[in-house]
């Protein structure tokens, strides 16, 4: 049988999903043998065949991230959301309570240790959007596994899940926010 | 009560008529999810978690509002509530911000629990992100309105069971929000800090700042004991974690006696005090160095008894602090009297009790402390004299005690004070004595009470009246420099009263009067005995185990000892303080010469300076201990934490001295 193809990307976040991925530790090796990863953060393509599952971690906080997960999206037939900045917006979210050009002020000029500090932007970098999202308020998301970051048993559940053509919905005692 | 039956998901339940159709789920083991709903407070329905739905009602209404009737069809479960309750949870988490892994309270959080019970992976709804400020004004608790979801359990639980109502609603709809009085913040507001309001919160919208962070009390050990701070024996629930307070809560917030303080709430997890943990003796450069606890207790029995063979016993005298445990100073009073053979001992509260003693012993034949009333009589009563006392200080606790019983039983408050305390909202009649006055005032008001006949003549009356024969009302208050009808409407609210009861604190202790003391007990008497029995009095004393230290005698009643250390040639003094943290006006009285000075204590204060040997005491957490309240209730304080390394009880400290003492 062909393997499953899996693209995973990192938008605004710690790669600690991945990270708790990784700490799945022998497991690893059953799933490589019926999951192949076309695209992972290491591997960073731009642009990828189609595949059939999208792992995303991260929430969605800049044009860049948007445009990446718009192709995640548009490229696998399941999209599944890893952690918290994925499903709700998580540590990265703490921004979106204030403006974003005083955040953006804070960062690059008000820090104590910045001299004649300058707002970043494009082209040099992608502009911020007005408010950090979460991915299913960008596009549409199959599957969600929360935790900051969710447990290496819990996303072992998801894939296997996956795995055996179900669509996962982690039981309460799997889930987490923290 | 009549007993109704309701059909609940299809089974006959019994409930009773005045019910909530939640309160019969709970009664029966039927499972519903609850925010807003905190038991023992009222409930209004806020959240909507617990909506069920009801034969012939037309939407699922809240369980926890819905009156229970005979014959009602309910169904609690089912795919469309279900659908409902995860809707209200995603509603909740993005109308502010609910991101677990930025919050104090995540693993102990009410909204997360239910999160994860519905399964709620994801928020389908946008992001409001208000950005709604942090109040952080308050010594000990922290509002981060961003965190709320608007249940109104802090707002109950601070009006229904503290009593002050601090704690409200404030704006409309959308910016709808906790607020603390006129929307000031907590700390500048008439907030009395007891952290009810931390306890009722299900989310990390009120925390506080001496527990965030130390621990979860989800992943902590829990321990029953009791404060014995300031001697109303409030039971606490402690979470330990790693020989670690992290957080102390009161184990039935919303029962009868369930309030804490700030003192017993917070204070022990914040050491305001330098620790001592080590025996310090002064070297011969006349500086104090720490060394072991052998070797201080050598030398201060060494040095007592050498004092001894010189002096005689009677130049050794002890003092302790009553904030001590009931082992502690039983130790303490057997060494100084016992082994040493001195007389000389005394609490540093000692003149307090010997001018309450002297004035019940006026008063009455029987000169017992146990003339006093229960604290919760203050619950019961319709009128409260509150003298000398400003209990939100020295006992927040017995102070809530009186705001509800003015704001919830609609008691008259009557204040006499020469100062202003924190009462005067709540105050009916504000009696303001001339500073020393308060005896002509208090005997003015009792003779107006049986003059006026506010009351019934009786043979108390009469006696009473006969005691006061030389005082005239209306010159009595004029000297005392009231009000003449302020005096008699207070006459008249003292006299009418069915329940009446009479408190009194440091303003009055201080002066350590024993007319004083007996002039507030006759007025006790005479105002309580409209509704017979004895006189409803309690003294706020002053410190932890003021009760117990005068019960067992370690002041003598009549002599102070304190007082008179130059007169009586004491060359040695031994000073135990235990956990109490002493100010330098507690000791006044300290005559400079002493030649020798042992001081036994937790903390570095200034007294500790004067000291020859400093020995260390553990803390009341650290060790427990027997302590008695102000209204006579013996209490067993259980130890919580382990104090640091090689500090021991005071009682075993002190029983080694006195097995190395010579007689």
């Amino acid at each position: 049988m062909a393997k499953v193809k899996v693209a995973t990307v990192w938008l605004e976040g710690c790669a600690g999903c991945h990270m708790s991925f990784l700490d799945i530790d022998e497991a690893i090796i059953d799933l490589a043998n019926v999951v192949e990863f076309t695209r992972t953060p290491i591997t960073d393509i731009k642009e990828f065949p189609p595949v059939d599952v999208g792992i995303v971690e991260g929430s969605v906080g800049n044009t860049e991230e948007e445009e990446t997960l718009k192709h995640l999206r548009a490229n696998c037939k399941i999209l599944m959301a890893w952690g918290d900045c994925a499903c709700f917006g998580g540590v990265c979210a703490m921004r979106s309570s204030f403006d974003k050009e005083e955040v953006l002020k804070r960062g690059y000029i008000e820090t104590e240790s910045t001299y004649e500090g300058k707002i970043p932007g494009p082209p040099g970098v992608p502009a911020l959007l007005d408010k950090v999202k979460p991915v299913n308020h960008v596009v549409k998301v199959d599957c969600f596994v929360p935790g900051c970051p969710p447990e290496p048993k819990a996303i072992l559940y998801a894939l296997n899940e996956l795995l055996a053509s179900r669509i996962p919905v982690l039981p309460s005692e799997m889930m987490r926010f923290d | 009560m009549k007993e109704i039956t309701l059909t609940i998901d299809g089974k006959q339940v019994k409930g009773k008529e005045g019910d909530t159709v939640l309160a019969v789920c709970q009664a029966n083991g039927i499972d519903l999810p609850t925010l807003c709903h905190l038991e023992g407070l009222s409930d209004v329905g806020a959240c909507r978690l617990c909506v069920v739905e009801i034969e012939r009602e037309r939407r699922p209404v809240p369980a926890c509002t819905y009156p229970a009737r005979d014959g009602l069809v309910v169904q609690t479960q089912n795919e469309k509530l279900e659908k409902y309750r995860r809707l209200i949870l995603e509603l909740m988490f993005t109308e502010r911000n609910h991101l677990c892994a930025q919050c104090v309270a995540s693993g102990d959080c009410e909204l997360q629990k239910l999160a994860y019970r519905y399964q709620m992976d994801n928020t389908r709804y946008p992001y409001s992100w208000p950005a709604l400020p942090v109040d952080s004004v308050n010594n000990y608790l922290v509002i981060d309105h961003n965190r709320c979801i608007l249940c109104g359990r802090c707002i109950r639980t601070c009006d229904e069971i503290v009593g002050v109502h601090t704690l409200d609603f404030g704006y409309r709809g959308w910016k709808d929000m906790v607020v603390a009085d006129l929307n000031q913040p907590l700390g500048e507001s008439s907030c009395i800090s007891c952290g009810a309001c931390f306890q009722a919160c299900p989310t990390g919208a009120i925390f506080s700042k001496v527990s965030a962070y130390k621990g979860k009390p989800s992943e902590s050990e829990e321990l029953i004991s009791v404060c014995p701070i300031c001697g109303i024996g409030c039971e606490i629930k402690a979470f330990v974690k790693n020989n670690m307070l992290v957080r102390i809560d009161s184990p039935d917030l919303t029962k009868h006696q369930g309030l804490l303080c700030y003192k017993g709430r917070f204070a022990p997890l914040n050491q305001a005090h330098v620790r001592i943990k080590t025996p310090l003796v002064r070297n011969a450069r006349g500086k104090l160095e720490s060394c072991s606890l052998s070797e201080a207790i050598d030398i201060v029995a060494k040095k007592l008894s050498e004092l001894k063979i010189r002096h005689g016993s009677s130049s050794i005298a002890g003092v302790a602090s009553s904030q001590a445990s009931s082992e502690a100073l039983q130790a303490f009073k057997e060494f100084i009297t016992g082994t040493v053979g001195s007389k000389l001992v005394d609490s540093l509260d000692g003149d307090d009790y010997r001018a309450v003693i002297k004035g019940i012993s006026n008063f009455q034949d029987k000169a017992d402390l146990g003339t006093e009333a229960p604290l919760e009589e203050i619950l019961k009563a319709d009128c409260v004299l509150l003298a000398g006392a400003n209990p939100f200080e020295s006992h927040p606790v017995a102070g809530t005690y009186i705001v509800r019983a003015v704001r919830q039983n609609k008691a008259k408050l009557i204040v006499l004070d020469p100062i202003q305390n924190a009462f005067s909202y709540y105050t009916t009649v504000w009696l303001k004595p001339k500073k020393g006055k308060e005896t002509l005032a208090l005997n003015s008001l009792t003779k107006a009470i049986i003059e006026n006949r506010f009351i019934k003549d009786s043979a108390q009356t009469k006696k009473t009246a006969a005691s006061l024969n030389d005082v005239n009302v209306k010159r009595g208050a004029e000297e005392a420099g009231i009000n003449d009808d302020e005096l008699l409407d207070a006459a008249e609210m003292l006299g009418k009263s069915q329940h009446s009861v009479v408190i009194y604190g440091e303003g009055i202790l201080q002066q350590r009067n024993p007319k004083l003391i007996t002039a507030l007990l006759n007025l006790a008497a005479i105002s309580g005995s409209q509704s017979g029995g004895k006189p409803r009095i309690i003294s706020l004393k002053p410190k932890g185990n003021s009760c117990g230290a005068w019960d067992m005698g370690i002041a003598n009643a009549s002599e102070s000892v304190i007082n008179n250390l130059a007169q009586n040639g004491v060359k040695a003094l031994y000073l135990l303080l235990a956990d109490d943290y002493v100010e330098a006006h507690e000791l006044q009285w300290l005559p400079k010469g002493i030649e020798f000075m042992v001081v036994q204590s937790s903390y570095l204060s200034p007294v500790v300076q004067k000291a020859n040997v400093v020995l260390p005491s553990p803390t009341w957490t650290e060790i427990g201990g027997n302590y008695t309240t102000l209204d006579g209730m013996a209490k067993s304080v259980s130890r919580l934490i382990r104090p640091p390394e090689g500090i021991r009880a005071d009682r075993e400290t002190i029983n080694e001295i006195s097995k190395h003492f010579k007689k």
